[in-house]
């Protein structure tokens, strides 16, 4: 559900700093603004990038379904309870002042969840790796980056073979609160041991095959980038930083 | 204690990727002792799946005992049958061996005086006080398999249970589930060792592209070694060397080919 | 006689935090073109044996080093007998993967990628050089495992039970690689419960018990459990035992 997916969108066949820059850019505006209209408008920006990317559907499942009770949250919280309320029924009302920032508040986590979930759709993490190596970037700081983006697929598979192992020892799952609980040792912890043992050999196995050295690495395969590609990634940033200043001058949009 | 025989009536599965079993019907009778060989991707684990519960059929029915195993979850199925996975460390987490090998028959409320013999049996009292990931890769192994031997199940069902084994563990094995199919436990092994296949097995399944190619009596196919061929496969060493020697039975068994060269005159530097 | 790539003088290593040591007074050398089994229980030192001679320990893993250990080898290379561990899982394809190696050396392209393809064809695995890795089987990923680690041409080739994960013909096929890599220049330890294989594609043996070195020498002596010499022995074959069932015909009198 959650991380890469293959396809053949624009955004996936662009160099993998591409999607990267735009969406961090989507990210970094949409903190500079203030007004749910400009909030509107990121979101809107972040809904265009996920369709370009193909996974809009996709997107906008697990962005529903975080956002919702988030909004809802805040809709009360601040919609009813917020400064100066317009029309009152005792302690309860209507503030505008409330709603708008609801509207900013709930704007802001919408725009993040669906720029952040087309990055993990479309970005490939060996393609990401190969753009990477391809500017010079040390594997070290690549592993980390890497390993956090595959982790969840990863611990997800071994959780299924862990879950499967445990349930032929008798273990039930389901039945009472208690017993949920109780279910959680015999899961989580050959997860966790497991991996952990796992990363033992791995670092062994990957500093005989030189991932420690120093200097430079050849990139086997990698991404085409164009000057387009390149310009778009610096304007969308300039953009960002544009409202950033806006913001501190007092013109925040 | 004694086993169940274990039914498979036109059995069929698919993955997406495609149909893994075609129509397998397999009958075991309770106390038999079965090896099941095959290519890889023939459905020989996705057939031990379906045993325990863990994959359903889409046609067909899967019995052990008179449980419809599509009418049971895989928690059900574990009071009946045993699942030894071919990587141990699915499964591993207590502090202690002993602890470990005690969790399925606690699940099954089964008494914990069963532990203690199961790891006398697999050369593991020594280190039951050991956490298990402190143990090397055949250990842990054991200690899982002594997990599912406490349970003290009427079917055992084994995916490579002597991969990354020497003698002295596979012996233990070997033992153990003789053991158990002398009091009536039906076993079934998906197994390409076949010293370990010649010491346990009466009978072989083949399985090729989700059909059963072959049945026949283990002593029969371990000598025959065009078939064994044809699955990647030699005889095991007793077979070799009765054939070589042309001796009148090729004994398929360490001690029966032992026993077999008991007049035999050895060249060689006298002691 | 060349000058010994791995020398051991007095060597005890004890894991981190541990009183028993892990290997007790070794003392041996390892000359290139050799191809060693090490043969021992589960836990008598074996793998130990192999992190330490490669480097590995006591650096990446801790631990204390006592004696004196002389490593003439510049690149030496390991492989364990789970191969999915040993994956950078950053690699879309298996090219790729075995190109890691190669790639750290700061090569042109169609170098790295020419080692490569040399690695995975001597495994007999270039026909899955464009696949996807995670999609292998434990067999082909292991084959792909040792590729990665030859690519680099290692002149210390260390090996942990690297078949365990194969079935009978493709653990074949491994062990016949190893004199030849061996023949190359390179010296090959490999443990394993396997003492059939190992017989046949050793020159040497070294049997550990509880971290010591308890036999040195010709495969016939030292790994004399495989299936064979047991049957052998049980019968009442003279020392020295037959490791295989042509050694064992070889000796009966007709």
């Amino acid at each position: 559900m959650i991380g890469y997916r293959p396809g053949d969108s624009p955004l996936h066949r662009a160099h993998p700093y591409t999607p990267l820059a735009l969406a961090a850019s989507l990210l970094l505006t949409v903190f500079a603004c203030g007004s749910p209209g400009a909030v509107g408008a990121v979101v809107l920006a972040a809904v265009v990038l996920a369709a370009a990317g193909g996974v809009l559907g996709y997107t906008a499942r697990p962005a529903l379904a975080l956002g919702l009770a988030t909004w809802v949250l805040l809709l009360v919280l601040h919609g009813l309870f917020g400064p100066e309320p317009f029309v009152a029924a005792g302690p309860l009302g209507v503030s505008a002042p409330g709603l708008r920032r609801a509207l900013v508040l709930g704007g802001r986590l919408t725009a993040i969840l669906v720029a952040f979930l087309t990055v993990l759709a479309v970005v490939s993490p060996a393609r990401l790796v190969d753009a990477m190596t391809d500017r010079g970037v040390p594997f070290a700081k690549m592993y980390l980056l890497v390993s956090t983006l595959t982790l969840v697929p990863r611990l997800r598979v071994r959780a299924a073979q862990i879950l499967e192992a445990q349930q032929c020892r008798g273990l039930r799952l389901g039945g009472s609160p208690l017993a949920r609980v109780a279910a959680l040792g015999p899961l989580v912890l050959p997860l966790v041991l497991g991996a952990l043992a796992e990363v033992d050999e791995q670092v062994l196995a990957l500093d005989a095959r030189g991932a420690g050295r120093p200097g430079r690495r050849t990139a086997l395969d990698p991404p085409g980038d164009s000057a387009l590609q390149c310009t778009m990634r610096w304007v969308a940033l300039l953009l960002a930083a544009a409202a950033f200043a806006a913001k501190f001058a007092g013109h925040a949009l | 204690m004694s086993g169940h025989a274990v039914r498979l009536e036109a059995v069929s599965f698919r993955y997406d990727a495609g149909d893994v079993l075609r129509e397998v019907s397999l009958a075991l009778p309770a106390g038999s002792s079965v090896a099941l060989l095959g290519p890889n991707g023939a459905g020989k684990t996705t057939l031990t799946r379906l045993l325990v519960g863990l994959r359903r059929p889409r046609a067909g029915r899967v019995l052990v005992g008179d449980w419809d195993v599509a009418t049971k979850r895989p928690d059900e199925m574990a009071r009946r049958v045993g699942y030894a996975f071919q990587h141990a460390d699915q499964q591993l987490f207590a502090r202690t061996v002993a602890d470990d090998v005690a969790f399925g028959p606690r699940r099954l409320g089964l008494s914990p005086d069963g532990v203690a013999p199961v790891l006398e049996e697999l050369g593991l009292a020594g280190v039951a006080r050991r956490h298990p990931y402190d143990l090397p890769a055949p250990l842990r192994k054991l200690v899982a398999l002594a997990g599912v031997l406490a349970m003290r199940p009427g079917v055992l069902v084994l995916d490579e249970p002597t991969a990354g084994f020497g003698a002295a563990a596979r012996g233990m094995v070997v033992t153990a589930l003789r053991r158990r199919l002398a009091e009536g436990i039906t076993v079934l092994a998906v197994s390409h060792d076949l010293e370990f296949v010649a010491e346990t097995a009466e009978r072989i399944v083949v399985l090729e592209r989700g059909r059963v190619a072959a049945d026949r009596p283990a002593a029969a196919l371990l000598r025959d070694a065009p078939a064994l061929e044809g699955l990647g496969l030699r005889p095991p060493t007793p077979v070799r060397i009765g054939l070589a020697l042309g001796l009148p039975e090729a004994p398929v068994r360490e001690a029966d080919v032992v026993a077999a060269l008991a007049g035999v005159r050895w060249l060689g530097r006298p002691v | 006689m060349s000058a010994p790539l791995l020398r051991f003088a007095h060597v005890t290593y004890r894991h981190a935090g541990a009183v028993t040591p892990a290997l007790a007074d070794v003392t041996l050398e390892v000359t290139a073109g050799e191809v060693v089994a090490l043969a021992g229980a589960p836990g008598a030192g074996a793998t130990t044996f192999l992190l330490v001679a490669g480097g590995f320990a006591p650096r990446l893993v801790g631990g204390t080093l006592d004696g004196t250990l002389h490593r003439a080898a510049a690149r030496p290379g390991i492989v364990f007998a789970a191969p999915w561990t040993q994956l950078t899982g950053l690699c879309q394809t298996v090219l790729a993967e075995v190109a890691f190696g190669p790639a750290g050396l700061g090569l042109p392209r169609e170098a790295v990628r020419a080692a490569a393809e040399r690695a995975l064809e001597r495994l007999g695995v270039l026909h899955l050089a464009g696949r996807d890795p995670a999609t292998l089987s434990g067999g082909e990923l292991q084959r792909v495992v040792v590729a990665a680690a030859l690519a680099l041409e290692p002149d210390l080739l260390l090996l942990d039970d690297p078949a365990a994960e194969l079935d009978p013909a493709g653990a074949d096929a491994l062990y016949a690689l190893l004199p030849d890599v061996a023949a190359a220049g390179a010296a090959v330890l490999v443990a394993t419960p396997d003492t059939e294989r190992a017989a046949r594609a050793a020159t040497r043996a070294v049997r550990l018990d509880g971290g010591r070195v308890v036999a040195d020498g010709m495969p016939a002596a030292v790994l004399a459990e495989t299936p064979a010499a047991r049957i052998a022995r049980a019968a009442g074959c003279p020392a020295p035992l037959p490791l295989d069932v042509d050694a064992l015909v070889a000796r009966v009198a007709r």
